[in-house]
């Protein structure tokens, strides 16, 4: 076994036993820090209902069997979120997405949230759209979906690179809200003059906790907040060893 | 039944996959090899009818904004005549030289061109987006980030005299810029192995109903 593996399966016995002894505890949901990108997103959400209109929500072009599998699906978890909101207030969001095995995936999460409040007859399949399969014309495709769509917000969630400007673009020329959440340096370096709030790297992790409130996904991040402290101490403190010990 | 199939079933499913994909990759024993192997190889094929699935998807959004004349519905015509026209080559039997000609000329005078064009337009979007910085949001950081990404791009010319921006730039991305990218993607890293674990202990549960 190689010594990444063995970290990896350290650093996952500390994220479980981080988890079940939070699971553990009773009393009130811990609070944590708070990010406007998901914080808003309900509200925006409520404003396009109330102008009968829809948001956009883009999830980015990364497969479900690659790499940033986990950044896709934590870009889902946004639309599971935000899905009860949508059906709540009448207001269906225009999900466009990348890469085809995202398409059954976002369908059914929307189509779920329909279900679960008695309304799936109002459900339409449609809503969620399979643009191109590769990024650039992904990017392309989704800002003519902005263009031409009748979206009063832009949500941004998942793994892109600086082909989002060209979606982020679409949005600022109809002068849309825009909020956003992506992973990579390329992405946020593109988005943060164009994003009304941003949520950088980790951060997309904390989408559920912080639009749901649940107890299950702010436990979640306080255990991924509490890791984070462990890491960044143990790399400061090899780092002041090695400069110690030249 | 319904609960068994809906819920737990494609639980039983996910659980010794998943498990046995991660510990392909942090074992390489010979069987758990080829177990992971066959069941990445599975995944392909399954998401290659994913794309026959959003194809249909394609169709089924376009004919709809076409019917309805919705705003950009011709653009939406023009989509699906290109899509029935990116069908003819295959379908042309295998080896002719019509077929080949024909894929070559989508590659060469579509595919390509348009790329190439839309790659540069992220070019003019990204100083686009700098420019409005400039005008919406006066802020430390945003003059910091404008200050940044002149230096950085006037680093980047060989002007005679200035060698020193080239010196700065290559310190901008060498340490700070290094610095963050690194602790992005190490905070990223931890985010997607909790959200694994998530996945693995079911907490999340995004293949079945919760």
């Amino acid at each position: 076994m190689e010594v990444e593996a063995i970290v990896l399966l350290l650093l996952s016995g500390l994220v479980l036993m981080i988890l079940l002894i939070l699971r553990g505890k009773k009393g009130p949901a811990p609070s944590v820090r708070q990010l406007p990108a998901f914080q808003k997103m309900p509200r925006e959400m409520e404003y396009a209902a109330e102008s009968g209109t829809a948001v956009h929500i883009a999830l980015g072009s990364r497969s479900l069997y690659e790499d940033d599998a986990l950044v896709s699906l934590a870009g889902l978890q946004v639309l599971t979120s935000l899905a009860d909101a949508a059906v709540s207030f009448s207001a269906p969001p225009i999900v466009t997405v990348g890469d085809p095995t995202l398409l059954p995936l976002a369908q059914d999460m929307l189509r779920r949230a329909y279900e679960r409040h008695n309304r799936l007859e109002a459900y339409n399949p449609a809503n969620v759209r399979f643009i191109a399969p590769t990024p650039l014309a992904y990017a392309a495709g989704a800002a003519q979906t902005i263009a031409t769509g009748g979206v009063t917000a832009n949500f941004i969630a998942g793994a892109f690179e600086s082909e989002v400007s060209l979606i982020a673009n679409s949005g600022i020329r109809r002068d849309l809200p825009q909020l956003s959440a992506v992973t990579t340096p390329a992405a946020a370096g593109a988005l943060y003059p164009v994003s009304d709030h941003l949520a950088v790297g980790e951060e997309l992790y904390a989408a559920a906790a912080q639009i749901t409130g649940e107890r299950r996904y702010l436990l979640s991040l306080v255990a991924q907040d509490v890791i984070r402290v462990v890491l960044v101490s143990a790399i400061a403190g090899v780092a002041l060893f090695s400069i110690l010990t030249g | 039944m319904s609960k068994l199939v809906r819920q737990w079933i494609p639980f039983i499913i996910f659980l010794p996959a998943s498990i046995i994909v991660l510990l392909g990759y942090l074992m390489p024993v010979p069987g758990l090899l080829y177990l992971r192997d066959k069941l990445v190889e599975w995944a392909t094929i399954v998401a290659a009818f994913a794309l026959l699935l959003g194809t249909f998807n394609i169709i089924h959004v376009h004919v709809g904004q076409i019917r309805r004349r919705s705003r950009g519905w011709f653009s939406s015509f023009v989509l699906l005549l290109t899509l029935l026209i990116g069908m003819i080559p295959p379908l042309l039997p295998e080896g002719t030289s019509l077929r080949s000609d024909l894929n070559r000329a989508v590659l060469d005078y579509v595919l390509r061109p348009v790329g190439a064009a839309l790659a540069a337009l992220i070019f003019f979007t990204l100083a686009l987006a700098a420019f409005r910085l400039l005008r919406t949001r006066h802020t430390v950081a945003s003059v910091l980030f404008l200050l940044v990404v002149i230096l950085v791009l006037a680093g980047s010319v060989p002007l005679e005299g200035m060698e020193q921006l080239t010196l700065w730039r290559a310190a901008i991305i060498h340490v700070p810029a290094m610095a963050g990218a690194r602790g992005l993607l190490l905070g990223v890293a931890l985010g997607t192995v909790i959200a694994a674990l998530r996945l693995i202990i079911g907490g999340e549960r995004p293949y079945s109903e919760p």
